[in-house]
């Protein structure tokens, strides 16, 4: 990082907690702290949604999935616009109306409070350990390319979330994430356009979406089904749907931003927005990471972008042959992209079926070295299941932006960062004072009383978050399986509003034994099967329905018939 | 403590009617699959 960047990374983290602030005076009940008197327009929640949801692992990860994969990740986002339309015509009046804080609150109104406190325990539970990782994850990564220590990184990011949160609310949540994603956008457009400029002169734009769709790196939409498969058009419109309804419509951390809008009508348009945009914009990232493959289709990159596994395999046995047909490979590809760019421009379809034959064998051959080195990482010591995804943009950032966009990135990263965490940080605190404090351990109190109650829950769940994320290094591999866990509750939680929209005649008991059977069938499936786990909303949610459905018919409540249809 | 006050329900600023914006909603999202599956095509 030059001078010029840290200025500009300063500039931005200033900007963002200091109009977070300005905007969120005032906040002096917990109405006004926890919900912004329902004040809020729907462009300010739509962005403040959209930052929410995308975490600087998103970024980071996402890019680098299209240099090694292509961009059928987006299908993943197909369901999104099918979820936001039965949230909007079901849950967003329904809560409103309700006036309820949290989603949760609204379950002990159907059913009772056994369901509404085991709710929001899954919650808890779910939101508390992605909290740490939400803040470790990016921090780990600028470790590694920035050599900025772990420690200093987390705790600088969480003592700024935590300043604004703690102090303006969910005013200065939404607000600070509006100038974010501003921030997120700014940035995501120099970088195409860097990117662009970077390539060689005699590829064009044009040429080189040629070169990536030739490298299979623009195939956005799968037709094949395959239930281990994430991303494909099935998974993506059947799973993707059971996932976003659980995450907007169950996830207090989505369901708070939408609460705050200061009409029902304002609500439905910041989920709608998020509906049309968002498949857009992760396309936008995707086709980032594909110039960027593109890019280093002509600029060698590393056989390896995390630059502490390279040094560590650099000297191990084995090295040297890998390097040198990684290297064989590259300069293969290379003129076979250079003879395919003139091939093309020449209109000599008989030449062009023969370069692209040679081109997509060096890209073979790169992905094979690429396995190879991965395992050599694995065999001398590295993490089991190593891979590097997460490193090439962040590794193409500071290697060959220019000054001044590499802080712009750097920015970005944590802008959101920032985002995803004070929405988690902020929402966990308002579950745990409404859902736990004030219904089971101090009722009654005055407002000024759960104010304070508010303000330091949300700090104890600021430094739970640094202290987790300070400590989450030493959890190795755990990590993985720590970052899963957040599929695995959804699925029981979107049954459970399932059957308190749907199902009248279920009462609280079955409502409860059928998310305890959903959540034992969602554990068991991660357990014993090898069923992505975009399928476990769908296996959780199915079971919960079933057993509460089977629970009300075999036991009716005294004076009524076996259940029937609603 | 006070409930969060309740807010109105309004129709919405465009095309009239709730449902047809549902309906223009899923629209979009038929379009864009369609458009992503001919990029896809025309790269391949």
């Amino acid at each position: 990082m030059r001078p010029v960047d840290w200025v500009v990374l300063v500039v931005a983290l200033a900007s963002i907690v200091s109009y977070g602030l300005y905007r969120s005076r005032g906040s002096n009940t917990v109405d006004r702290y926890l919900l912004a008197s329902k004040s809020m327009p729907w462009w300010a929640m739509a962005l403040s949604i959209m930052a929410t949801q995308a975490s600087a692992i998103t970024f980071i990860s996402t890019t680098g999935q299209a240099y090694v994969d292509g961009m059928r990740f987006v299908q993943f986002y197909f369901g999104l616009p099918i979820a936001m339309v039965i949230i909007c015509a079901t849950v967003v009046p329904l809560f409103h109306h309700a006036r309820v804080y949290t989603a949760y609150e609204y379950l002990e109104r159907r059913f009772d409070g056994k369901t509404r406190v085991l709710a929001a325990l899954i919650f808890l539970c779910q939101r508390g350990l992605s909290a740490g990782l939400t803040i470790y994850a990016p921090a780990l990564v600028l470790g590694v390319i920035l050599g900025w220590p772990e420690r200093v990184t987390t705790s600088l990011m969480g003592a700024v979330v935590v300043t604004y949160t703690v102090l303006g609310g969910i005013k200065a949540v939404t607000w600070s994430d509006v100038q974010q994603m501003c921030i997120i956008m700014l940035g995501l457009v120099t970088a195409l356009v860097t990117v662009v400029v970077l390539l060689p002169h005699q590829v064009s734009f044009g040429e080189a979406a040629y070169l990536a769709g030739a490298a299979g790196r623009l195939n956005a939409v799968t037709t094949n089904f395959d239930w281990q498969d994430r991303f494909n058009i099935w998974s993506g419109l059947l799973g993707g749907t059971f996932l976003f309804l659980s995450y907007f419509g169950c996830d207090q951390s989505q369901v708070q931003r939408y609460l705050t809008g200061r009409s029902v009508a304002q609500s439905r348009l910041s989920l709608l927005f998020n509906a049309v945009a968002k498949i857009p914009m992760q396309a936008f990232i995707l086709f980032i990471g594909a110039m960027v493959f593109v890019f280093y289709v002509f600029e060698r990159p590393p056989v390896l972008f995390q630059q502490t596994e390279l040094q560590r395999i650099q000297t191990a046995a084995g090295y040297e042959p890998v390097n040198a047909e990684y290297n064989r490979a590259f300069e293969s590809r290379r003129t076979a992209a250079l003879a395919l760019v003139e091939a093309h421009k020449a209109g000599d379809k008989g030449g062009e079926a023969r370069r692209i034959a040679e081109y997509r064998a060096a890209q073979k051959d790169i992905d094979s070295a690429r396995a190879d080195a991965a395992q050599l990482v694995e065999r001398n010591g590295g993490e089991k299941g190593f891979t590097d995804v997460n490193y090439i943009f962040l590794s193409f950032v500071t290697r060959y932006m220019p000054a001044g966009i590499v802080g712009l990135v750097i920015a970005v990263i944590f802008a959101a960062t920032m985002s995803a965490s004070s929405g988690e940080i902020n929402s966990l605190a308002t579950v745990t004072v409404m859902d736990i404090y004030k219904r089971y351990v101090h009722r009654g109190a005055t407002d000024h009383h759960y104010l304070l109650a508010s303000r330091l829950a949300t700090l104890f769940w600021g430094v739970y978050a640094v202290a987790f994320a300070g400590v989450a290094g030493r959890l190795g591999t755990l990590i993985v399986a720590v970052n899963k866990v957040g599929s695995l509750f959804y699925g029981s939680l979107l049954g459970c509003f399932v059957l308190a929209l749907g199902f009248r005649r279920v009462r609280g008991t079955a409502a409860f034994c059928g998310m305890l059977a959903g959540e034992a069938a969602i554990l068991a499936t991660a357990k014993w099967s090898d069923i992505s786990w975009l399928w476990y909303n769908v296996i959780g949610c199915g079971v919960v329905v079933t057993a509460a459905l089977a629970l009300t018919w075999a036991a009716p409540r005294r004076g009524e018939t076996p259940l029937s249809a609603d | 403590m006070p409930e969060p006050r309740d807010v109105p329900d309004e129709p919405p600023p465009f095309l009239g009617s709730w449902k047809r914006v549902y309906i223009a909603v899923f629209v979009y999202l038929g379009a864009v699959i369609l458009g992503f599956y001919l990029f896809t095509r025309a790269f391949r």
